[in-house]
């Protein structure tokens, strides 16, 4: 395991930020550590990088205990949400900053600087400050910097949250190309899900401070731990006492289906090439149905029309009752 | 914006421009033109007078160490504050600000009464160390570094806390220790702020009057400034030198202005 944490508790004032995390991230691996706001997520990257110290708990790094490390020594690439250019300096002289630090010959620097910015496709930009440059092209330059210095691990903190949703799925497909080309440990810090689902080869989800769960996009998504993971990972609705995913939830004109329930369809939306669809049962449940457009329009569903209900063979759900919950939450 | 109309934004204007012109315009036309009212004459009656000669050399000494001074502690006092929490910040921030708001006066007669060599708090110590400090430069340097101690902190502290930590917090995870973060992050992000307060500070140092005039002792040929050579010519009936020596103060803090301000749009447009 490449970075092996135990223990690790951190508190601001009354607010509890971590408590007790224990967790190991694998080797070469790009993991994702998924949660809402505030849940410390970032908290715990920031520990890992340094820039934060954890009040009690280990922080281990390929082996080696890090706690204690100060963060320029412990070699680790960080990526900040803002980007944290180097205003006054040119897009060369920001990724070679961490070369330039550890007083590499120049020819060595020039080189490097080179290939990192060929690499996040920034080569032509080379002597233009970063005020010239798009926030995407900000971002991209800020990796190569962090790259620039071989770090053992790269973390990302929301390394997409301040860019518009167009560049950001750019930026995510990106990244995940380059994490195969260049395969350093990568840990990321998002509070999308879909994000994380997409790019990411395990996620982490952390909540209030816990770890809630730790799998793989399709281990979370199918066998969530616990309501609060199933609840963040997409959206959720309930279908007499199961709660599933609304996508999971079949529509049909007949009662042909084993366990249908009959509801009337009161609210219906078309969003691209889908359909959202409020279906009231006649318990005076309100479900929510996501079906494909091409679907709907077969069927020829309306607001008022009376149609059957059935979640789909296989589909994930979990009971609603608090009290069926699995132990972990 | 409110958008006005015209006469009201004329009146406003003609208003703004009469307020300035009557204030500072007007009677600093009048020093320029009695300085040259008989050509260059009063200059060179000053400047053949030894003692003025002395006057504007201690006053630039004077004003370069307290620049010297008030810029690396006023940095290193902008850092401690924006950068750090620790108790009585706020404290520290208000007693920064002090010398604002009290007479220079008051300010001479409090470093009198802790280090004049006599009765001083601390003023007998260091005169039996062989330093003396009341009626010599380093009195006098304090008193330049007391007035103008917020002019280089209040430059720098917005401009540090608009910055924000982020670019040092990325130059310490590339393995820059505390010094590299602070050479070549932090102080190439600041300069510009700290040109400007080391303006002020000059500025405001080769005019000081007050606190000077108190803690120097005013020692013609000695220990007396610019600004109070300007003060003795006109009280012995000699305003024309007088003029002439306010009218190089005046020069020297204009010039000052102008060159940061030629310096300053080369750098925002590269």
């Amino acid at each position: 395991m490449s970075i092996d944490i135990s223990h690790v508790n951190k508190r601001f004032g009354d607010f509890v930020a971590l408590d007790d995390v224990n967790v190991s991230l694998p080797t070469g691996q790009l993991t994702a550590l998924l949660g809402p706001s505030g849940g410390g997520k970032s908290t715990l990257l920031r520990i890992i990088a340094g820039l934060e110290r954890a009040d009690t708990g280990t922080i281990t790094i390929e082996g080696v205990d890090a706690t204690r490390t100060a963060p320029q020594k412990r070699n680790v690439g960080f990526v900040f949400q803002h980007y944290a250019v180097f205003k006054h300096m040119t897009v060369a002289k920001n990724v070679a900053f961490g070369l330039e630090i550890r007083n590499r010959p120049k020819a060595e620097i020039a080189d490097r600087v080179d290939e990192l910015l060929k690499l996040v496709h920034l080569s032509q930009f080379a002597h233009r400050l970063p005020s010239q440059l798009s926030g995407g092209q900000r971002q991209r330059m800020a990796l190569a910097r962090a790259l620039a210095i071989q770090p053992k691990v790269l973390l990302l903190d929301e390394p997409f949250g301040a860019l518009d949703a167009k560049v950001r799925k750019e930026l995510r497909e990106w990244l995940r190309r380059l994490h195969d080309e260049v395969p350093v440990t990568t840990v990321f810090v998002t509070h999308d899900q879909e994000e994380a689902l997409e790019v990411a080869d395990e996620i982490v989800v952390i909540n209030e401070g816990r770890i809630e769960q730790v799998g793989t996009p399709d281990q979370l998504y199918d066998e969530p731990a616990n309501d609060f993971v199933m609840d963040f990972l997409g959206e959720v609705t309930q279908l007499g006492t199961v709660r599933l995913r609304p996508h999971d939830i079949e529509i049909a004109l007949n009662p042909d289906l084993a366990g249908s329930t009959a509801a009337d369809i009161l609210r219906l939306t078309r969003v691209g090439f889908e359909v959202r669809l409020v279906a009231g049962t006649e318990d005076g449940q309100e479900v929510s149905v996501v079906t494909t457009r091409t679907h709907a329009r077969a069927l020829g569903l309306e607001e008022g029309m009376r149609v059957w209900i059935t979640p789909t063979s296989g589909a994930t759900a979990v009971p609603a009752m608090k009290s069926l919950l699995s132990p972990a939450s | 914006m409110v958008e006005l109309p015209t006469p009201a934004k004329w009146a406003l204007r003609l208003i703004a421009v009469a307020y300035v012109f009557l204030l500072v315009g007007w009677p600093m036309i009048t020093l320029v033109q009695n300085a040259f009212a008989d050509g260059l004459a009063s200059f060179q009656a000053a400047f053949s007078d030894p003692d003025v000669v002395h006057a504007m050399i201690v006053t630039i000494e004077i004003s370069l160490w307290a620049v010297a001074i008030n810029t690396v502690f006023g940095v290193g006092m902008a850092l401690l504050l924006v950068r750090y929490e620790f108790p009585g910040k706020r404290a520290l921030s208000a007693l920064i600000d002090l010398p604002m708001s009290v007479s220079p006066v008051v300010i001479g007669l409090a470093l009198l009464l802790v280090y004049n060599g006599r009765t001083g708090w601390f003023g007998p110590t260091l005169e039996a160390h062989g330093i003396q400090v009341i009626f010599n430069s380093p009195g006098m340097i304090m008193a330049t570094c007391f007035v103008a101690l917020p002019l280089v902190v209040r430059e720098v502290v917005p401009v540090l806390t608009e910055i924000g930590d982020d670019q040092e917090q990325a130059a310490t995870s590339l393995g820059a220790n505390a010094f590299q973060t602070l050479r070549r992050i932090t102080l190439p992000a600041i300069k510009w702020a700290v040109v400007y307060g080391v303006v002020l500070t000059l500025a405001r140092s080769l005019g000081e009057f007050g606190a000077l005039k108190i803690v120097s002792g005013n020692l013609t040929g000695q220990t007396q400034t610019a600004p109070l050579v300007v003060e003795q010519k006109y009280n012995n009936f000699a305003q024309g030198e007088a003029y002439a020596v306010s009218f190089i103060l005046v020069l020297i803090s204009v010039l000052c202005i102008v060159v940061v301000s030629l310096l300053r749009p080369k750098e925002s447009s590269s």
